[in-house]
């Protein structure tokens, strides 16, 4: 089963966050807890942990802000 | 170092890091799935705090009530409300402790003594007064936690609630848990204290200050304090001192912060601290520590995993839990018809309102002795600002007719968290008007408790208020009529009666109500309305209202004071040939719209007459029913009739003219009648 990989809603204003930087490949395995990506708030900087241990798949690329929920990619 | 040097037992301190991992891997979890998008929800994260309720937990137990906050999914955990039923309410499924309906800042859970938690910063307090009173009152040896943060000690119900309570000497524990930020703003920018126990040392009853960081040492101090008022020497203010790691909400780090403060408290974090000194104290092994954090892990995904199973709570669900009975929503085009009261044949004595208000209590207190009163000055000798429960106090004593302080929020809160625990309390607040300084308590947390908690508890309380108005003199702030407020406030029965009769039955059904109820009475009527009433427990149910006057040309609908204008009106307009119907609604909410509905049928016209605002008031929504329901029947539309958009004056002549008396009520609707 994949888990899928969205922009989270961190805080209660946030409607939109930045995908900073893919911290790993896409088709990478990656272990649940690492850092896979960092995102931006308007507020703060977080890194963004794997929620589950897999193969990483990017599905949009990094630099970019993205509205909360967007898919951005999976693990499975 | 030596197990015996750590001033603590090796097992207790095993025991509290068992509690805080479990704290730790439902933190983790939650903020996993936040990070992944997984879940949808505002958190309000407490990571750094888990040593409070890790230890508290070894101290209490289920039997133990605690009121908590938004912020305190850590003392849910370490109290033992079920993972599962925590998390499925947390995503808002039916399988939630609360159906979903209250969410992870409402969590009511009576199975683990999780009884109240409160997203209104402070608010929990008073509530938990309550608990301590019926804790008190029954004989039991519970004691009641109340955990807010260092932020609520400037909210007034807070104080309210601390004053109280050491007046009381009520078996409670003010938990604060000092985590050195209010919200998004830190100490010392939002208050001057230098700390916050000392504000009970003001009130007179003890405070005190320990580390909630360190379990050892704050296991001592606990126990200490949780055995001081479990043997009713009276409540506690523990000010525990703790760093909240993460931000007011969201996840991550507390980015408010700055880096080496920080820095500084992650140093001194219980969690990493603890599981240091189990293994240098040579209690654990890693081993033994690695696998009691997998268990909790463990515990934690399989909780989520069920809950995420758990359907989401359908809109069926949308008006059950408001009330007890689902038919006392209001709801459009069902009309449920309610029986009226049996007309009664016992023994009957000449009371005044203000003398039948008060048999209504004593009857209710005789027969049941978990129904008090608590209010403002209704201690004999005065039994009251205008002696509702006058010879009370003496007949059944100083606990069962309490006296409070001027603190409105303290009243409604010990009330409603005495009735959540089972009691029957009757508040009595002097005026409408003083709502105003208690309404959080009231439609916040009264009226909603039962459906924020999936029915999982509710609030079977009853207020008594008097209400100013038509008298003249008494100003903006002692006449106004404010029951729009509560009937904009789902979850409240309203009853408004005009006389002696009602008053007595309405409000002896109110205290026997499953809901909370408020009981409005009129000042103008509480001396001047005298009439035959039953001796013994006579009732008048909710939601039946009462043709007092037969009539064909049009329907006059009021209550309480109004309805006697009304009456006049009748009167008036008898005499010009016009036959007007006359309705006392009697109760408010619910509404008895079928015996509306059928006397504007008969009659064709209708109009509704208040004394409160016009503008935004019940009879607007009355009359919209009317017109809506009995469209091409009318012969008029139904109109209602209210007092002038201003606030109340002093002038007499103002007064008198801004609320709709008897000539505006003719002429309004002999207008109905000849359009």
């Amino acid at each position: 089963m994949s888990t899928t990989l969205t922009i989270p809603k961190l805080e209660m204003s946030m409607s939109e966050g930045t995908l900073a930087e893919w911290m790993v490949e896409s088709g990478t395995v990656v272990k649940e807890g690492e850092v896979i990506y960092t995102l931006e708030t308007d507020k703060t900087a977080r890194e963004i942990e794997a929620p589950v241990s897999g193969t990483l798949i990017q599905k949009v690329a990094d630099g970019e802000t993205y509205p909360v929920g967007t898919e951005i990619g999976e693990i499975v | 170092m030596a197990a015996g040097n750590l001033g603590i037992e090796p097992e207790v301190l095993k025991a509290i890091y068992g509690q805080m991992a479990r704290i730790r891997a439902v933190d983790k979890a939650i903020q996993a799935g936040l990070s992944a998008g997984k879940f949808m929800f505002t958190y309000w994260p407490m990571t750094g705090q888990e040593c409070i309720p890790a230890t508290i937990s070894q101290l209490i137990t289920a039997r133990d009530y605690m009121v908590t906050t938004y912020r305190g999914i850590h003392d849910q955990v370490a109290k033992g409300v079920d993972l599962y039923g925590m998390f499925a309410e947390a995503l808002g499924r039916e399988g939630g402790l609360n159906k979903g309906k209250g969410g992870s800042p409402h969590i009511s859970d009576p199975s683990s003594g999780s009884m109240v938690t409160t997203a209104i910063v402070g608010a929990g307090a008073p509530i938990a007064n309550g608990f301590a009173i019926s804790a008190k009152e029954r004989g039991e040896d519970r004691v009641t936690i109340v955990n807010f943060g260092d932020g609520a000690t400037s909210i007034g119900a807070v104080h309210e609630a601390m004053n109280l309570a050491g007046a009381w000497k009520l078996p409670v524990i003010f938990m604060c848990q000092n985590n050195q930020w209010g919200e998004y703003t830190p100490i010392p920018d939002y208050t001057a204290s230098p700390n916050f126990y000392g504000r009970a040392e003001a009130l007179g009853f003890r405070g005190v200050q320990l580390d909630g960081n360190d379990p050892a040492a704050f296991h001592t101090g606990m126990k200490d304090v949780i055995d001081y008022v479990r043997a009713g020497k009276g409540p506690v203010f523990v000010e525990a001192l703790t760093y909240r790691m993460g931000p007011h909400a969201g996840v991550g780090d507390n980015y408010n912060a700055a880096k080496d403060v920080l820095a500084a408290a992650k140093e001194r974090a219980p969690l990493e601290k603890t599981r240091a000194l189990l293994i240098d104290a040579g209690i654990c092994s890693e081993d033994e520590l690695s696998a009691l954090e997998a268990a909790a892990k463990a515990e934690v995904d399989d909780a989520i995993t069920r809950a995420l199973e758990s359907p989401v709570t359908p809109p069926s669900e949308t008006v059950t839990d408001v009330f007890a009975d689902v038919d006392c929503v209001p709801q459009r085009g069902h009309h449920p018809v309610r029986e009226a009261e049996a007309a009664s044949t016992g023994e009957t004595k000449t009371m005044s309102m203000v003398e039948a208000i008060c048999d209504a209590q004593r009857v209710a207190m005789t027969n049941n002795k978990e129904v008090f009163i608590l209010g403002e000055d209704v201690g004999d000798p005065q039994g009251g600002v205008f002696g509702t429960n006058k010879g009370l106090q003496t007949e059944f004593g100083k606990n069962r007719v309490r006296p409070t302080p001027i603190a409105e929020q303290a009243i409604i809160g010990a009330a409603l968290g005495s009735s959540i625990a089972g009691m029957s309390p009757i508040a009595e607040i002097m005026f409408t008007d003083f709502f105003g300084v208690c309404m959080d308590q009231i439609f916040n947390h009264a009226a909603k408790q039962r459906y924020m908690s999936g029915a999982a508890t509710h609030a079977p309380m009853t207020i008594r208020v008097q209400a100013g108005g038509g008298m003249g003199g008494f100003g903006a702030q002692h006449s106004q009529s404010l029951e729009a407020w509560l009937l904009h406030s789902p979850g409240i029965k309203v009853v408004y009666p005009s006389n002696a009769l009602d008053a007595k039955g309405l409000l002896a059904s109110c205290i026997a109500d499953p809901d909370p109820c408020v009981m409005i009475e009129s000042m103008m009527l509480l001396f001047t309305q005298k009439g035959e009433v039953p001796l013994g427990d006579y009732r008048v149910p909710l939601g039946v209202a009462k043709v007092v006057r037969e009539g064909t040309d049009i329907t006059l609908i009021s209550y309480g004071w109004m309805l006697h204008q009304a009456l006049a009106a009748a009167d008036e307009l008898a005499k010009e040939g016009i036959s007007a119907e006359v309705i006392d609604l009697r109760s408010l909410m619910p509404i008895d719209y079928h015996r509306v509905l059928a006397s504007v049928r008969k009659t064709g016209r209708a109009l509704v007459v208040h004394a409160a605002v016009e503008f935004c008031g019940y009879g607007a929504e009355i009359c919209s029913t009317i017109n809506s329901e009995l469209w091409g029947q009318l012969k008029a539309p139904a109109d209602r009739l209210g007092a002038a958009y201003a606030p109340i004056a002093y002038s007499q002549a103002i007064e008198f003219s801004q609320v709709p008396m008897n000539p505006a009520i003719v002429a309004r609707a002999r207008a109905a009648v000849k359009s």
